[in-house]
């Protein structure tokens, strides 16, 4: 599925609609250069989940977790690989213990860093610049 | 007081050794082992390398660090360590490290929280302080403004809604490909570029909180450049020189207003970016003109160093070394 979005505030409230869909335990994998959206849509998403705190750039300490309120949902947990060499470090600072979790949405930034590890049932998200300004196109697919 | 501070919450290991007497800071030994060479090829700090570097180093940085000032663990009245923010494999090195020598020695343990020990790095000056105080924190990790009524009364006004203001210089670093690490890169191509070359965002300024964003002016140099025909050296040194102006302008103004708002008597500047020499001078100016005296700390206590959280380490009180637990995701309220 294809969406093409025309401003940060379309991102936003794309990623809020996607989460009325969830039901815990997915795991998105978000792809696309700096700058493309990436977090954005984790806002937009973490809105519609009720997370409370403002999502910031997990660049730094690589991994986020937050409380989201809507119900089956606890956990919003964003993970950004930017930095990563390789699959054992995501390992090394727990994260796959939140993969699959009925209560939990994991949104991975930067996937193709980590691909060892990735659970099988990745839902993939590829985020483009549009030739517009603020234009983003946003690829949806299962696999 | 003597105290020994640790900090490994990043790609620094660091010790220090400080003396407190009658209310001034002197700072007998501070040791660094930077990993910037180590990280260098891989763009950014690669936390498995880190932690394995902070194995290496934490016990040679901490015994230079006793002998460089000539004190032995028996005078040491207290351990300060850092127990977040930062990166959980490498903070796990120095809690652990000063679990055990709080043990060893039977001495008092002190959680120090990393964004506490760059706020009283500003102590380390031994200058007046007057309240209120609004101290702004600028690193790679972080963007806050905090109020302080007294020197241990602090509360967050604002911070960054996305990026940090070192993150987006990092990241545009990376943009221009300049390498890491992306403050000093972009500083120093900034030097020979024109700032007023093109014209970025300075995004939240008009808004009515302190809160700060910088995700949108990094992507307003991304699209900036890829509708350039070709960039040349020049071209990348003016969108340096411009993203580096937008950034301290933004960093400037909100601060400026906030401390107008709280009618602050004092303002510092601390963390990893206030090593920008621009931001240092143009706060520093701006500052002046509200009447209020302003405090940054020398560049080598603005980086990731131990004896700015020794000096946190002053304010706080121990904890059972027990209960010293490693959070990645530490906050000062």
């Amino acid at each position: 599925m294809l969406y093409s979005t025309q401003s940060a505030k379309q991102t936003m409230a794309l990623g809020k609609k996607l989460s009325s869909q969830l039901k815990g335990g997915e795991v998105f994998g978000l792809s696309g250069e700096l700058g493309a959206g990436k977090t954005t849509l984790v806002k937009g998403i973490a809105l519609g989940l009720g997370v409370k705190k403002p999502i910031t750039s997990p660049t730094f300490v690589l991994m986020k977790v937050y409380r989201a309120t809507n119900r089956p949902i606890k956990k919003l947990v964003h993970i950004d690989c930017y930095r990563l060499k390789g699959s054992e470090e995501l390992a090394a600072i727990g994260a796959p213990e939140y993969f699959g979790q009925n209560d939990t949405v994991v949104l991975i930034e930067w996937p193709a860093k980590v691909k060892k590890i990735l659970p099988k049932k990745i839902l993939n998200v590829k985020l483009k610049l549009g030739k517009k300004n603020n234009q983003r196109n946003i690829n949806f697919n299962n696999r | 007081m003597i105290i020994l501070g640790i900090e490994t919450s990043c790609d620094e290991t660091a010790a220090s050794v400080l003396k407190i007497e009658r209310g001034r800071f002197f700072i007998l030994s501070s040791i660094v082992s930077s990993q910037i060479d180590i990280h260098r090829p891989y763009g950014g700090v690669v936390p498995e390398l880190a932690a394995r570097n902070h194995i290496i180093n934490i016990l040679p940085v901490i015994n230079q660090a006793l002998t460089k000032a000539k004190v032995k663990p028996a005078g040491i009245d207290r351990i300060a360590t850092t127990t977040g923010p930062g990166l959980i494999t490498a903070l796990l090195i120095g809690v652990e490290t000063a679990r055990v020598l709080a043990q060893q020695w039977q001495k008092p343990i002190i959680a120090t929280n990393h964004l506490k020990g760059h706020l009283y790095s500003s102590w380390l000056e031994n200058k007046p302080i007057r309240y209120p105080a609004l101290c702004l924190i600028v690193s790679g990790g972080h963007t806050e403004l905090i109020l302080m009524k007294s020197s241990q009364s602090l509360k967050k006004i604002g911070a960054t809604l996305d990026d940090a203001a070192g993150e987006s210089f990092d990241k545009v670093a990376q943009m221009l490909g300049l390498g890491y690490p992306g403050g000093p890169a972009i500083s120093k191509l900034a030097k020979t570029g024109n700032a007023a070359a093109f014209k970025f965002p300075r995004p939240m300024v008009n808004e009515p909180n302190f809160n700060f964003s910088f995700a949108g002016l990094k992507t307003a140099v991304l699209y900036t450049k890829n509708k350039l025909p070709k960039i040349d050296q020049q071209t990348k040194a003016d969108l340096a020189a411009s993203f580096q102006q937008a950034a301290t302008d933004v960093l400037v103004q909100k601060t400026i207003k906030a401390a107008q708002h709280y009618k602050a008597k004092t303002v510092m500047l601390t963390g990893g970016v206030a090593a920008n020499r621009q931001l240092r001078v143009e706060l520093g100016q701006a500052v002046g003109k509200i009447k209020a005296s302003f405090i940054v700390p020398p560049i080598k206590l603005c980086t990731d160093n131990a004896a700015i959280i020794a000096a946190a380490g002053y304010f706080a009180k121990p904890s059972p070394w027990q209960k010293l637990t490693a959070d990645p995701n530490l906050e000062i309220r």
